[in-house]
């Protein structure tokens, strides 16, 4: 219990030094911050390896007439571990990247503050607590969206926050609404809707949907994520590829393991349906994405439409679905923000953000672009890299659950991963060097603190890819816990 | 003399503010010495509502106090309960802070030290009378009350040295005429034919009559309707609101928006619930109107108050919005949803006074009164835009926040009568509070300052306004206390 509280407290704690520490001073500040995210990620591994223990650990506390309690189970501990730990390398990689930029200060302060909402999202014990971070995490996210405070971004910061409200304001309505169904809130062994039927029940599970999907960035909800992305790269790389948009993954897959349970869910034709609408976000996400130019903008769609894989293993009901949708979790972060830490380098070093001026990118940046070459393999899903296990096993539960075309989706997808970037990455490796412009050769704290994140983490997924293993005890107890 | 004291502090709540009103014009000259004595009203007060509140829950006293010892009906009755209790809670935890508000800094704004006497006069009478609103049980007394609280609003309203401020006290003054014409013709309906002017057995004696003569008793109720609704700016009737509410004197501003209009509500709910009853209002499809108005009211005003780009003015608007939700869930005619009403009617009276006089204190710093040229105000003024900002979040509804409660009771007494359209426009309402509120807060802390010189308001203030601060968290963080009160004020009003 003390390590979950710690988990939360010490991001915190890191705001508060910022604030409270006078003046500029840098190098302070950047330690500040490395060891509180790195003191949240060693507490919650420790909350996470005893959860995975089979303890049960949590934190209740009653005011008024509502319950505020956080309770892991295996599902929030494997997204609070993927959260805490990718934070750190965004962390390092932002003392790299926004080491020439304005108003580091606030940066760092909401880049915690999200942090510890991130991990409340995660270990939230019931809705109302659920409510309370996801809520939050809208607010402590749009000073980040706005950082660059250009018109263009002070615009889709807008649109970022009209969206997450809309859609947490459905959200409490499905949430009251489970309450005066059920009378009760918490996350327990059973669903909360157990012994609930009906057709009425349809509109509650579109409800939650809708609210979390607006996160989740689900076609039609998902026209802040694009617009999202004049943030600050490693914002753009740790919130709008991994932890704001897999908070409203992670949402659905609560609510359909957690509120309605399985059984319930597939009996409501609403989640048959909402099985088309995510196989139109895979495959109309990967299509836009291959019609962007802006850099940036084509890895967002790409993100839409690989966070419906994650709802389509959900939506099987079957072990093996959730597996790969576990699975895909864990493996799709890693590689997803290492192509943004990618595309981030490349716009710091050369200044370039639009695709048509990348020719010959690659011989003037070999290292990165050997890396964004991995991310996108990974992204097609072929071994060695992790990504594949994920996409196996999406495979598999869908063929279990009797729905052999979403497997065909998953390959269509694939190839269409394929179209979207081998081109560009053929075209950076041929043709014209094209060298920095302000390269000098001699790599400085900056170059490494930009370069060893997303390195760490490709040769993590392809050891991952290599022995799957290592994270099938993780993804076993989410479905063990369900089933 | 405790027991006596017990026995007589309903009375002594509304006998409080009457006699210091007018003891202070004789103190007309000393300006130090009149705000003490505001100030030790305001704590008397509180003592006061917390103790009878106190009292009530614990079953402590009667919940009929008869004045001069007569019993209905030859006498006049005061209703001590549930509702009265809560109310009286509201009115003074928002009197306090405004009385230490105006300390030392309302010269300026009602041109000259020596019209502040007059100031206090008119909301100590204010007080006064919404604090008999509270607590009356008789038909003719509301009267009386409504029409003092009306001649002290529009004083205040005109009290500001402001060219406008003639014109829009001459208007409300029109229209709440207009208004206490149409009470005074209710009441006169009530009286007719049932002969009773006592709420208890005027209520009686139409439960029997009212089938005989329903045209009569829905125009009563009509009339009612439409007069407490003007005064309380239920939509479409708020036409005098956003002028009289953004030009009034700060402090003013805060009490007519935030306690003010509620009075008159509180009246309404009175009559049309302990005297009419819900079961009339259902069949004479009142609660239709109600909820329908009420509808309508959360979405145009927020909607035309997201396009105000006078701040004052924006929050008056948002003031219509939310007494939208009042009605609405008011018309919910379940416990859940009037006790989510009655939560909610807190929550918005401290927030909304909060609001008005953090953005008073900015407007008065700055000298500017539109919303987009309050830029970087965060960084000038931190505890006013910090109070602003912590009022915006409880009014938007976010969780740890009073609106937040009362946003939750009023979802589940909606969806306990299965009205899912309900449930949307209160929730649609909060982004579009969101909407005409954030705004402002980005303003304030995310772009660069436009704004040289503006400072924190003096000591007094920032006590004023870090106490309605303090107070929209604690009803958010710990609403127990408040919604067992507001509970019981639902159940005293739902079962006669």
């Amino acid at each position: 219990m003390t390590s979950l509280i710690l988990a939360l407290m010490s991001a915190l704690v890191g705001v508060l030094l910022i604030v409270l520490i006078p003046g500029e001073n840098k190098k302070l500040r950047n330690s500040i911050v490395f060891l509180s995210v790195l003191l949240a990620l060693v507490f919650s591994w420790r909350t996470g390896l005893l959860v995975f223990a089979g303890k049960s650990i949590g934190l209740k506390v009653e005011l008024g007439r509502f319950v505020w309690s956080l309770r892991p189970d295996p599902l929030g501990v494997v997204f609070g571990l993927i959260a805490s730990t990718l934070w750190l390398f965004t962390g390092v990689y932002s003392f790299g990247y926004m080491d020439n930029k304005e108003k580091q200060g606030s940066y760092y302060v909401f880049f915690l503050l999200a942090l510890c909402v991130t991990l409340g999202v995660a270990f939230a014990g019931n809705l109302v607590t659920l409510y309370l971070f996801y809520e939050f995490l809208s607010f402590a996210t749009y000073p980040l969206v706005i950082h660059e405070r250009s018109p263009e971004a002070m615009k889709s910061g807008k649109k970022y926050i009209l969206y997450s409200l809309s859609g947490a304001g459905l959200l409490l309505v499905a949430i009251v609404l489970t309450h005066h169904l059920a009378g009760n809130l918490a996350f327990g062994a059973g669903p909360i809707l157990e012994g609930l039927s009906g057709p009425g029940l349809n509109w509650l599970l579109l409800l939650f949907v809708l609210g979390f999907g607006v996160k989740a960035a689900v076609m039609p909800l998902h026209h802040w994520l694009p617009s999202a992305m004049v943030a600050p790269t490693p914002v753009s790389a740790l919130l709008h590829a991994v932890a704001v948009v897999y908070s409203g993954a992670y949402g659905i897959v609560r609510v359909v393991y957690s509120v309605f349970g399985r059984e319930l869910a597939g009996e409501l034709v609403f989640s048959k349906i909402f099985l088309y609408v995510i196989v139109f976000t895979i495959l109309a996400g990967i299509i836009v994405a291959i019609r962007q130019d802006h850099l940036k903008r084509r890895l967002a769609y790409q993100t839409i439409s690989h966070l419906s894989y994650i709802l389509l293993g959900a939506f099987t009901l079957t072990p093996w679905g959730l597996a790969g949708a576990v699975f895909h979790m864990i493996s799709y972060s890693t590689l997803k923000i290492t192509l943004f830490f990618c595309a981030g380098i490349i716009s710091e070093l050369t200044g370039k953000s639009s695709i048509s001026k990348m020719k010959g990118i690659g011989r003037g940046l070999p290292g990165t672009m050997v890396l964004f070459a991995t991310g996108t393999l990974g992204m097609i899903g072929i071994l060695p890299l992790n990504t594949f296990w994920g996409k196996y096993y999406l495979m598999k539960g869908s063929v279990a659950g009797g729905m052999w075309p979403l497997a065909l989706v998953l390959i269509i997808s694939g190839i269409l991963n394929g179209v979207c970037f081998i081109p560009f990455i053929i075209k950076a490796f041929s043709g014209e060097k094209n060298q920095p412009a302000g390269k000098t050769g001699k790599r400085g704290y900056r170059e490494y603190a930009l370069f060893i994140p997303p390195l760490v983490l490709t040769i993590a997924a392809i050891s991952m890819g290599l022995l799957p293993g290592m994270v099938w005890p993780a993804v076993q107890a989410v479905v063990d816990w369900f089933f | 003399m405790a027991g006596v004291i017990t026995v007589n502090l309903p009375v002594f709540l509304i006998i409080l503010p009457l006699v210091a009103a007018f003891i202070l014009p004789t103190i007309g000259r000393r300006q130090r010495l009149q705000e003490n004595l505001l100030l030790v009203v305001g704590s008397l007060g509180i003592l006061g509502a917390g103790y009878l509140a106190y009292l009530v829950m614990d079953g402590g006293i009667s919940s009929v106090y008869q004045m001069g010892g007569w019993p209905a009906p030859w006498g006049i009755e005061l209703q001590v309960d549930g509702l009265a209790a809560f109310f009286l809670l509201v009115i003074t935890f928002v009197l306090f802070p405004v009385f230490l508000f105006s300390r030392g800094n309302l010269a300026e704004e009602v041109g000259g030290r020596e019209k502040t006497a007059r100031f206090y006069v008119l909301i100590l009478l204010l007080g006064g009378a919404l604090a008999g609103m509270a607590l009356t049980n008789d038909l003719f007394n509301v009267y009386v009350l409504v029409e003092v609280a009306t001649i002290s609003c529009v004083g205040l309203v005109s009290s500001r040295n402001h060219p406008l401020s003639a014109e829009a006290a001459f208007r409300y003054l029109i229209l709440a005429t207009f208004g206490s014409a149409l009470i005074l013709g209710g009441i006169g309906f009530i009286y007719i034919i049932t002969g009773h002017l006592n709420m208890g057995f005027a209520a009686q004696e139409l439960a029997q009559v009212w089938q005989y003569r329903p045209h009569v008793v829905w125009m009563a109720l009509i009339f009612l309707l439409t007069g407490f609704g003007i005064k309380a700016a239920l939509f479409p009737l708020h036409l005098w609101l956003p002028d009289a509410h953004s030009i009034a004197p700060t402090p003013a501003s805060a009490l007519l928006s935030g306690l003010a209009v509620k009075g008159y509500l509180i009246c309404l709910f009175k009559f049309f619930y302990r005297v009419a009853g819900p079961f009339l209002l259902q069949e004479l499809a009142i609660d239709k109107i109600m909820k329908w108005a009420g509808l309508l009211g959360i979405v145009l005003a927020s909607l035309m108050a997201i396009r105000q780009d006078e701040l004052k003015r924006r929050l008056a608007f948002s003031t219509v919005a939310q007494i939208g939700y009042l009605f609405l869930g008011a018309s919910l005619l379940n416990t859940r949803g009037l006790a989510g009403t009655f939560f909610y009617l807190a929550s918005h009276a401290v927030i909304k006074a909060a609001l008005f006089l953090s953005a008073g204190t900015m407007l008065a710093a700055t000298g500017k009164e539109k919303v987009s040229q309050l830029a970087g105000i965060g960084r000038k003024m931190p505890v006013t835009t910090a109070v602003f900002t912590i009022a915006s979040l409880g009014l938007v509804g976010v969780p740890l926040f009073s609106g937040f409660v009362g946003k939750w009771y009023l979802l589940l007494g909606a969806l306990d009568g299965g009205d899912f359209l309900s449930a949307l426009v209160i929730i649609g309402g909060s982004v579009l509070c969101a909407a005409y509120l954030f705004p402002v807060v980005r303003l304030a802390y995310f772009e660069p300052a436009e704004i040289e010189e503006a400072e924190d308001p003096g000591i007094p203030q920032k006590i004023a306004l870090v106490f309605l601060a303090v107070l929209v968290v604690l009803l958010g963080v710990m609403p127990g206390t408040v919604l067992d009160l507001a509970g019981r004020a639902a159940l005293d009003l739902l079962t006669p």
